[in-house]
């Protein structure tokens, strides 16, 4: 039988091709924009539980005092505590868009276990005070390499001069866990404290403080306790685990997901008629000879098993080939697009979800025409001319 | 000779099943395509209309956005007063006034956080925007006082934001006092006096000086000579300008997703266009040679049958509209990443939307119908006559 069935679709190679294109481009469109979606809360579920954010209570653009570190850290259950401020800043052009931020470097690799540093050494970091820690992918665009020296135009802060800022780059990091950009530049606090000290006069304020939490600490507690610590100000703070505060930015983009599985299913649809179409025509053209296989003593049962198992390989074909071509763009996807979407990968999930799909067009597309062959009698079926 | 165009249209009727299905495909694509770039009209429409030639932005030299900028209070005041080419009122009071902007964090209705922007204005903001700014709820601010009016948009969106609510800024609560609607990006943002907003926020000045302008002002020049002024230099631009360019990347993407969609899409559209024409054309074939041998050209049979593919297209663009239409007006909200705060924006499926949905469709059909109707018009007359 799946002799037939090859014949069947090799009689019209031009058509099955076409179909197996359409079923192609619409698996591999459901997989990426799937895996777009994932990619967005691939931060969130990644987070560290050890770890808390302490920001402003106000707003993602209001500093807090570098005064509030050594109170924080005098809360029970704290283990340690890290300045962190957002740089801001560009390489040559503005359009070379990655973040950098000034950490407390001595704090940087403690909390975070998952940056596996690949070339360079954390000695090498914490030895001069103008190093910097540099991803994986910024030696992959830009060609940096250890103890090269690379100059950063801050955007909001204006270096020495209102020239460019100069870092070492000391050390070279890999992420293990998709909650990490692999396109980040740390560099320390007190290069850019006393830098700022020097050029503006004032002790310059702190993005947001990273906290680790003592093992066995109750994080609620915890939060609840540097919170109220500046309930009265001067700026109040909101203490989130490192998942809520990654939460947020998901959250900005609003129903964008939403708005993402509604062209998912636009697309769906389209291909859907398509395949269903094909396979009409398929089964109108087979008509004669399922009237030949009916008269030769085929059942009605084996006709709508051919037509159906027709429909599955015509389907798993283009549905397959459309997986594989997800698969294998993810790595130049995520090279491209890594900067806004960090974690994008294609996903087990994500695969069975296509594979599933593909199945249902496949059922659906060869259900009818099997349908249809099945109400006939034979002898129509033979008298059919076309 | 010309096939006359009723044997196309009768055949698409006569496989109605087939048409149907490719109709709808088609529909489909150019729906997603045409409610994208609806979505792009609508974002970028809300801010470049509701903005003013005659009024002029002043923010700090290099700033982006208004966050980015900051002037002192006393070199503000000095730039609402130096500038001749600012308008006056009936008191020869100058129609300029300073604002002070943050995105502030607070809570979507539906759970989740995003950022609103606050706005701090003096009464000459009012002023300056004339009528295109108006209570619907409640009622102004008492300036001095800690009373905010928020834009139409957030009381449906946001938590305490209704009348009578409290919204806390750092240790402040302010108490919302009315709703005002102004047909732009204003409408997703919380106002209050500029002075009572500095100190809750411990700034020590404004963040842009806005300002009406006299009739006839030339705005090059005044940009030009502000760029190099020796007291306050600051970089002016119309406010219609100012919002347009608080557009670029969010416009940009969705203008991106929209392209790559239709690309991507198209392509599967045109496959499925070129099967159902491909089966018409196989099906015809014995018409085919009566037609030929009849006298007909192979180049009237090619544009007959590209006449039926485009038709095939066009009604997929008929339907692709019917189903972005009640799209319209639907509104909807995301983060604007050049300021980084939430916006709320309608579709708007304009007559170029519509347009440029259409001739997608029929570029599907062109592209599909091609091939086969290439194909019909090649065929051997005895050949085709001889296939039952």
């Amino acid at each position: 039988m799946l002799r037939l069935v090859l014949r069947n679709l090799l009689k019209h190679p031009l058509r099955s091709l076409l179909t197996v294109g359409s079923l192609v481009v619409a698996l591999f469109l459901l997989c990426l924009l799937r895996s777009l979606v994932t990619a967005l809360n691939a931060g969130v579920e990644a987070a560290n539980a050890q770890r808390l954010i302490v920001q402003s209570a106000v707003s993602l653009f209001v500093d807090l005092p570098t005064s509030y570190q050594t109170k924080i850290e005098a809360v029970d259950g704290v283990a340690s505590v890290a300045k962190w401020q957002w740089f801001g800043g560009y390489y040559q052009d503005p359009g070379n868009f990655f973040a950098q931020f000034a950490v407390d470097g001595a704090e940087l690799f403690d909390m975070y276990p998952e940056l596996e540093i690949v070339e360079g050494s954390q000695e090498g970091f914490l030895a001069r005070r103008t190093s910097c820690v540099i991803g994986e992918g910024l030696v992959r665009d830009f060609g940096w390499k250890v103890g090269e020296t690379i100059p950063i135009i801050g955007a909001l802060f204006p270096g020495p001069g209102g020239e460019a800022w100069q870092f070492d780059v000391a050390a070279v990091y890999r992420p293990t866990r998709p909650n990490l950009d692999p396109r980040t530049l740390f560099f320390h606090w007190d290069y850019f404290a006393q830098t700022e000290r020097e050029i503006t006069g004032e002790e310059p304020k702190v993005g947001v403080f990273v906290t680790r939490l003592a093992p066995g600490a109750d994080a609620t507690a915890v939060m609840a306790t540097v919170d109220s610590l500046f309930a009265n100000g001067p700026q109040r703070v909101q203490t989130t685990t490192e998942a809520e505060f990654n939460r947020q930015f998901v959250s900005m983009v609003g129903n964008l997901p939403r708005f993402i599985g509604a062209i998912g299913g636009g697309v769906l649809l389209a291909i859907l008629l398509a395949c269903v179409n094909t396979m009409l025509m398929a089964g109108r053209e087979q008509t004669h000879d399922v009237g030949i296989l009916k008269a030769l003593g085929f059942t009605n049962a084996s006709v709508l098993r051919l037509l159906l198992v027709q429909s599955f390989v015509l389907c798993g074909v283009g549905g397959g080939l459309g997986i594989l071509l997800a698969i294998s763009s993810a790595a130049g996807i995520a090279a491209t697009m890594g900067q806004y979407f960090p974690g994008y990968e294609v996903r087990t999930a994500t695969i069975l979800l296509a594979a599933a799909v593909t199945i249902g067009i496949g059922f659906l597309a060869g259900i009818f025409p099997a349908w249809q062959a099945g109400r006939r009698s034979p002898v129509e079926d033979l008298r059919a001319t076309i | 000779m010309l096939v006359p165009l009723s044997y196309n249209l009768r055949s698409l009727f006569v496989r109605r099943v087939s048409t149907l299905l490719t109709v709808v495909g088609i529909g489909a694509t150019v729906a997603v395509v045409a409610g994208v770039i609806s979505l792009q009209q609508g974002f970028k429409t809300m801010f470049a209309a509701s903005g003013r030639e005659d009024v002029a932005i002043f923010l700090r030299p290099g700033a982006t956005n208004e966050g980015d900028s900051m002037f002192t209070r006393e070199r503000a005041l000095t730039l609402t007063k130096k500038v001749p080419e600012i308008a006056v009122d009936d008191e020869e009071a100058p129609l300029a006034a300073m604002e002070c902007y943050l995105a502030v964090r607070l809570n979507r209705l539906g759970g989740g956080e995003t950022n609103v922007p606050i706005r701090g204005v003096q009464p000459a903001t009012f002023a300056i925007h004339g009528e295109d700014l108006r209570i619907v709820e409640g009622r102004h601010f008492e300036p001095g006082t800690d009373e905010v009016i928020v834009g139409q948009r957030l009381p449906g969106r946001m938590q305490s934001c209704r009348l009578g609510d409290a919204i806390q800024i750092n240790i402040t609560p302010f108490r919302v006092v009315g709703v005002f609607a102004s047909n732009g990006p204003f409408d997703t943002e919380i106002w209050g006096d500029l002075d009572r907003m500095l100190e809750s926020l411990e700034r020590i000045g404004p963040n842009r000086v806005m300002a009406r302008l006299r009739p006839a002002t030339d705005l090059a020049a005044l940009a030009e000579r502000m760029k190099e002024d020796k007291e306050v230099p600051s970089q002016v631009q119309s406010e219609r300008d100012y919002l347009t360019s608080q557009t670029t990347y969010l416009s940009a993407t969705l203008l991106f997703l929209g392209g790559f969609l239709g690309l991507v899409m198209g392509t599967a559209a045109v496959f499925t266009a070129t099967n159902t024409m491909l089966a018409a054309v196989t099906a015809r074939t014995h018409e085919i040679g009566i037609l030929l041998s009849t006298g007909f050209r192979p180049l009237p049979i090619f544009f007959s049958f590209l006449f039926e593919s485009l038709v095939l297209g066009l009604l997929g663009g008929a339907v692709g509209c019917l189903f972005t239409l009640p799209l319209n007006g639907v509104q909807t909200g995301t983060t604007n990443f050049n300021t980084f705060t939430e916006v709320a924006f309608a579709f708007r499926v304009t007559p170029p939307v519509l347009l440029g949905a259409v001739l997608f469709s029929l570029v599907l059909g062109l592209l599909g119908g091609a091939w086969p109707a290439w194909r019909a018009a090649r065929l051997e007359p005895t050949a085709a006559l001889r296939r039952q």
